[in-house]
Parts: C-alpha cells; sequence; structure tokens
C-alpha cells in the first residue's frame, strides 16, 4: 500500500514532473540496488541494474496504472534487469556475511562464534540452490517483501511463491542435514 | 521450517550489502539525454514527413521520387539515361508446345504462331503480341530500366500484383545485351510471372491478360 504522498509524487511523475521522478528515485534507490544486489550478487552490476531499470521505469510511466503500488511496479523492472546481468555474466557473484560484529556487550563470545558459523553455512547452502529458488527466499526473507510483492516483483503467480518457497526451504533443510 | 524462515531473516541482517550509490543524479542526466534524443528525432521525423508530403503533392516530384518498382520475378528501374540498346536478339530454340516442362497459359486460349525455350523461360509470339512465361519462385528475376519520365504503374491483374510500362525501355535478359522493348505488361500469375509485349494501351493490355487460360 503506498501512502498519499507517495501517490501524489507517482502521479506528478506520470505527467512529466521531473522533480516527482527524482523523488521517487531517492526514495527507491537504497532498496532498488538492494534487490538487484540480492540477486546479481555483485556491486557493479546492482548499480548498473538500478540505474537502467529507473531510466526504464521512467520511460514506462505512461503504461503506469494510477493507483496500483508503485514498489513492486519498480521492484519487478529492477528484478528483470538484475537477472539479465546475471545470465549475461553466465555465473552468480556470491554474497558473503558482512565482517564479524563484535558482538552485544555481555555476549557469550562462544555463541557469537557459533551463530556467525551456523550463518555461513546457511549462506552456503542458499547459494547452492537453483537460481529461481534462490530468487524467491531472497525476496520474501532477505528483502522482507509480501508474497503479492514478490509475485510481481519476480514475474510469477501468489500461489507459486507458495509452492516455490516451500519447496526452496525443503530444499534447503537438505543441504543443511 | 518456522526455524529455518527465523534464520533467514537474521542472515539478511547480516548479509554484506553494499552501501547504495546516489542514483537520482545519473538517472536524471540519462533522462534528460534521452528526451533530448527523442525531441529531436521527432523533429527530424516530422521534418521530413513534412518535405515528403509536400513533394508527393507535386506530380512531377513523385514521379521522380517512385523510381523502382517491383513484384515477384519482375524489377524496373527509372534512370537517368537508357544504356545503348541492341534491336534485336535471338528468342532462343523453338520448340514445339506440348515439349514446355509446364502448362502455359495461351491469350484466349489460342496457341502461339511460334513458341521458344529462352532466357530461363518461354516466349510465345503471336502476330503484334509476345508474351514471356516464367517460373518466378526460385528468385528468378527480370530487370527493366525506363528513362525517367517514363509512365510507369503499378496495376492489378486478377487481383495479383503487376507493373505496367507505357513506353519504350530497356529489358536485360540473361547473357546479352539490353534490348529495347515497347509497351509492357508484367504480372504475377500463381507460381508465374508473364511479361506480355504489345502495341496497345494499358486497358487493352488488361483485358488480353485476363483472357489468359
Amino acid at each position: 500500500m503506498q501512502s498519499p504522498d507517495e501517490e501524489t509524487l507517482v502521479e506528478r511523475a506520470c505527467r512529466g514532473d521531473p522533480d516527482a521522478f527524482e523523488e521517487l528515485v531517492v526514495s527507491y534507490q537504497s532498496r532498488a540496488f538492494r534487490t538487484a544486489f540480492v540477486i546479481a550478487g555483485d556491486a557493479a552490476d546492482a548499480e548498473e541494474a538500478a540505474q537502467d531499470a529507473f531510466v526504464k521505469a521512467h520511460r514506462a510511466l505512461g503504461r503506469f496504472r494510477s493507483g496500483e503500488p508503485f514498489r513492486p511496479w519498480l521492484l519487478t523492472i529492477v528484478a528483470n534487469e538484475a537477472r539479465n546481468r546475471r545470465r549475461s555474466r553466465g555465473r552468480r557473484a556470491a554474497l558473503a556475511l558482512r565482517a564479524a560484529d563484535p558482538g552485544a556487550p555481555g555476549e557469550d563470545p562462544e555463541a557469537a562464534a557459533l551463530a556467525s558459523e551456523r550463518r555461513e553455512r546457511l549462506l552456503t547452502a542458499v547459494q547452492r540452490l537453483r537460481d529461481d529458488d534462490r530468487d524467491v527466499l531472497a525476496c520474501r526473507y532477505f528483502l522482507d517483501l509480501s508474497e503479492e510483492e514478490t509475485a510481481a516483483t519476480l514475474g510469477i503467480t501468489r500461489g507459486t511463491v507458495k509452492s516455490r518457497t516451500h519447496r526452496a526451504l525443503g530444499r534447503l533443510q537438505e543441504e543443511l542435514e | 521450517m518456522i526455524d529455518l524462515e527465523l534464520e533467514l531473516r537474521d542472515l539478511a541482517a547480516h548479509l554484506d550489502v553494499p552501501m547504495h550509490p546516489p542514483l537520482a543524479g545519473a538517472v536524471l542526466v540519462r533522462i534528460t539525454r534521452a528526451r533530448r534524443r527523442r525531441r529531436v528525432l521527432t523533429l527530424a521525423v516530422a521534418t521530413g514527413l513534412a518535405a515528403l508530403a509536400v513533394a508527393l503533392a507535386v506530380p512531377g516530384s513523385r514521379a521522380s521520387l517512385l523510381r523502382f518498382f517491383h513484384i515477384r520475378g519482375a524489377a524496373v528501374r527509372l534512370v537517368d539515361k537508357l544504356p545503348p540498346l541492341a534491336g534485336h536478339r535471338s528468342l532462343g530454340i523453338p520448340i514445339p508446345l506440348d515439349r514446355a516442362p509446364f502448362r502455359l497459359l495461351l491469350p484466349s486460349g489460342r496457341r502461339p504462331a511460334r513458341l521458344y525455350a529462352g532466357d530461363g523461360g518461354y516466349w510465345l509470339r503471336y502476330p503484334g503480341l509476345l508474351l514471356f512465361e516464367f517460373e518466378s519462385g526460385n528468385g528468378a528475376t527480370l530487370i527493366k530500366k525506363a528513362a525517367v519520365g517514363t509512365h510507369v504503374e503499378y496495376v492489378r491483374v486478377g487481383g495479383e500484383a503487376g507493373i505496367w510500362i507505357g513506353a519504350r525501355h530497356a529489358v536485360f535478359l540473361p547473357g546479352g545485351p539490353p534490348v529495347a522493348a515497347g509497351h509492357v505488361l508484367i504480372w504475377q500469375h500463381g507460381v508465374l510471372t508473364l511479361r506480355l509485349e504489345v502495341a496497345v494501351g494499358l486497358d487493352q493490355a488488361l483485358a488480353i491478360a485476363r483472357s489468359l487460360r
């Protein structure tokens, strides 16, 4: 659901107001870059994909249906651009974990190390999944998109999101065992 | 599964995702450039269309703009000057009518006075009329050149495409110099392309073409 402010902004951008579109880019650049990054796995590709997606979105504004949510519409274009780059590279770059946090005060260092190890294993297992399984998990858990937004972003039905998520989690569990 | 889902959400918080680069500036530059390019292109197209409309409104210009006519098996090009033309050339080897490998179409069903095999097809000679028939589906093409100002137009013969050349012109046949030809109607008929040369106007030529069977 978009806020009334955002709806106004989108309407102004659709009418050709460049300031309104700039505001939309500023609001969504972080989200667009993160989406492209978790799909493409590479910062340079993600930047290009996000930039191209905004340019394409601007060109396609005339086809945007007033009142529709803007975020999934934009993320669909971003995800397509990111997947195209991943496909043209022939392999996907690996996601990585941030350097170990110093840990919260009072946290058991041994427990923190175990948690970090567990995350490493989980990330490795996620990266062994097929692209479509990995994409659905990335949308649902890494980008925190709803089922509906995931469906729009990946261009599949909500039912397929449900079944693919279930299948991907099952395969992930098998990878971890 | 619930645990795994929670772990994935926790993993998301620990992923090394670089800080997003500022995209707005680059995006706006690209959009502005594209808009400028579109504006220039639109202006160029509009100017071109206006010039074309003006040119087509003037009969002389219209004729000079249409310098190339094409149907399957034949092309007519308008040139500023005709090449030197041979007055006469052999039509090929005389053969009996029943030797043609496909059923020849005959004006009003009449048998020709002479039939020749040559130039990749068959020449049917009648008093005051010359008909050439060939299978054009294999890419064979009859090339003709006519001087600018010659009356050349597209016509329809029995629903198929044709070209009428209402004046002397050059015809290029394989293996010989260009020869002179008079009024000619060329048209498609199924897999064949036919060329009718006869000293009559377009209406009469069309009537003869339609009588072929």
